[in-house]
């Protein structure tokens, strides 16, 4: 199949403050590669749609701020000129026409040719998966089923960028989960620009080959799924983008001390009250009498692939750790904690 | 900043129909917008931004927004588009799907700064009615929208006219919660026009303070009956369109609204011959 590369974008300084003063959107400034899927992450007023809507061209930045395309200044460009695909959580199809010619609208009014634009329907249709529904009236189809035709509709035309805001939210949990690998495949496949707005931070990590993280009108860190996750460079970070223990305690020599013992740390400089996260899955349990660190069990859950147990007395507030399937053991039992030097993450500027 | 006048032409209820369906078996609503847009695409100089304040199609059909995509696209000047009551807002963001909307579901409502000025369009349509209504969501839009300036003048355009007109049968499906409108723009004195369509007449009154006008059709006018004698009419009447013209100036500018028929009419013929003396 042909791929659309699409646009690297620009975000120049751009902010957005509304009549009332509020700002929505500090100024901010980010480079998106040509074909790239930037993910726009945050909990809802963090800013993320603000920055969407700048670059789809539905809002003006403050003064100052500017939008390329490449090297093309898009700032006073409207948005019908600015050659972007947008999937929204409503879907903005013509409900009594068929997928196919809801597929090929677009390049139906530009006028591309009936063989090459049933060529193109084809080739959509194929990408998203919905082989056999060509001939279907969008009424009659499913809210994911919908889903596949706008996001089809909105690549046939082969924008410069594609823009998606929740475009999975409205639809149930097990077919989001679905869609979002589909998404994953199709975003790589096409190797388009796209830039995904979402309060989720699982799709985030899948979609994204970088997260920008937001947080009330403000970027919190910019980096790949790995970079986020391992390395928050916040309080705020680690604890949005997956579960995350923060603990606080004096750092030593090489050594965080905590109230059920101390853990060894990768080269961290002393500090008398530090602010460490240490994710769950990368607390080991292990028996009492080997470890450095301990505490005592207050809660087990299984479920299924893995156990979540509650470990008190190991830190300032209660522990939650991840731990195997396998291993036994029950509440009020005392036991040995161990954790890799380099999986616990001293937050810079927390303490 | 410049002086140079900005120029908006407003056109409305296109009622564009399947190709080869005429408007209520009579009007051929396709060949009426065909000749208002050669006009538009003439006239000079060129005017900055179309606005199409409702009833883009008829029915409304898929079929029928197909047909308005073909016959717009030899439109060389940007265009902002509200629903009328002969839309559907689906439809129609399926049409236009790449359009400055202010929400991403429900009413259509979009401004777009326009040199020194601010354009705001209003969807004033209720699913399966004639009448017309601000949702309250449109009404704090567009409130907010204001408040974001206190000095640009601004244009407030929708399909529904805020104010009675004599006709009854059109009355009786204006804009339901005009005062609701009249309470934001009385608070923004920037608004310096409020232009309707939905009536295919023009008409001149004011509105909360501020200049209101309908737009006329480029097709069929409704039958101008005062008095409730005759049953709900239409007549072929000369078609038109309104250019709104805007010249800054130290005064705070002026906005002059311009009714301009639809056709090929004699002329221009100079008044002065090239002794310079009047013919």
């Amino acid at each position: 199949m042909t791929t659309a590369h699409g646009a690297s974008v620009h975000i120049q300084n751009c902010g957005k403050t509304f009549a009332d003063g509020t700002q929505a959107l500090a100024p901010a400034s980010l480079d998106i590669v040509s074909g790239e899927t930037l993910v726009l992450l945050g909990p809802s007023g963090c800013g993320k749609t603000t920055m969407l809507r700048i670059i789809a061209g539905l809002e003006t930045p403050d003064a100052g701020g500017r939008v390329l395309f490449d090297s093309t200044d898009m700032t006073a460009v409207p948005i019908e000129q600015r050659h972007v695909g947008m999937v929204f959580q409503s879907y903005a199809l013509f409900p009594n026409m068929t997928v196919a010619d809801n597929i090929g609208y677009g390049l139906k009014i530009r006028g591309v040719p009936k063989a090459e634009r049933a060529a193109r329907i084809a080739e959509m249709v194929a990408l998203t998966n919905i082989g056999g529904l060509e001939n279907r009236r969008i009424d009659q189809l499913s809210g994911g089923q919908r889903q596949r035709v706008a996001l089809a509709r909105a690549v046939a035309v082969r924008p410069r960028v594609l823009l998606l805001d929740e475009p999975l939210t409205a639809l149930d949990a097990s077919l989001r989960d679905r869609l979002r690998c589909e998404l994953n495949r199709l975003l790589r496949e096409l190797g388009i620009t796209a830039i995904y707005v979402t309060h989720d931070q699982a799709e985030a990590m899948e979609l994204g080959d970088r997260i920008v993280v937001m947080r009330k009108g403000a970027i919190a860190q910019i980096g790949t799924p790995r970079e986020v996750y391992f390395a928050p460079q916040n309080r705020f970070v680690a604890e949005f983008v997956g579960a995350a223990n923060i603990v606080e305690g004096p750092v030593a020599s090489g050594r965080l001390t905590l109230s059920g013992g101390w853990l060894a740390l990768d080269g961290a400089g002393d500090q008398p009250k530090a602010v460490a996260m240490i994710r769950p899955e990368t607390i080991g349990i292990v028996t009492e009498g080997d470890a450095f660190w301990r505490g005592t069990v207050d809660s087990v859950s299984f479920i299924g692939d893995r156990q979540r147990i509650v470990v008190s007395g190991a830190a300032d507030k209660p522990l939650t750790v991840d731990a195997s399937n396998r291993i036994n053991v029950r509440a009020g039992e005392r036991v040995g904690l161990s954790v890799e030097p380099d999986a616990v993450r001293v937050l810079p500027g927390e303490a | 900043m410049s002086s140079k006048p900005v120029i908006i032409a407003q056109i409305t209820d296109l009622h564009i129909k399947a190709p080869g369906e005429l408007a209520y078996g009579k009007v051929d609503t396709a060949q009426a917008l065909a000749r208002c847009i050669a006009e538009l695409n003439a006239f000079e100089p060129r005017p900055d931004l179309v606005v199409i304040s409702g009833d883009l199609v008829d029915t409304p059909t898929s079929e029928e927004y197909e047909h308005l995509w073909r016959l717009l696209s030899p439109l060389t000047i940007p265009f902002v588009a509200v629903p009328g009551n002969h839309d559907s807002r689906e439809m129609m963001r399926a049409a236009f799907a790449d359009r400055a909307y202010a929400h991403s579901s429900g009413a259509l409502d979009q401004a777009r700064p326009l040199g020194p000025l601010d354009i705001v369009a209003l969807d004033s349509h209720v699913t399966g009615k004639p009448h017309g209504l601000l949702e309250p969501a449109t009404l704090a839009w567009l409130d907010a929208t204001l408040t974001s300036s206190s000095t640009r003048p601004a244009l407030v355009f929708l399909h529904h006219p805020p104010f009675r007109t004599g006709i009854e049968h059109m009355d009786v499906q204006d804009l339901f919660n005009a005062d609701e409108l009249a309470d934001i723009i009385r608070r923004h004195p920037r608004v310096r026009l409020v232009a309707a369509g939905h009536v295919h007449r023009a008409t001149l009154t004011t509105f909360a303070g501020t200049a209101a006008t309908i737009c006329p059709a480029p097709n069929h006018a409704v039958d101008l009956d005062l008095g409730a004698l005759r049953v709900p009419s239409f007549r072929v009447e000369p078609p038109a369109f309104h250019l709104h013209v805007w010249f800054p100036g130290d005064d705070g500018g002026r906005l002059v609204t311009h009714h301009v028929p639809i056709g090929d009419f004699d002329g221009p013929h100079p008044f002065f011959g090239s002794d310079g003396k009047l013919l």
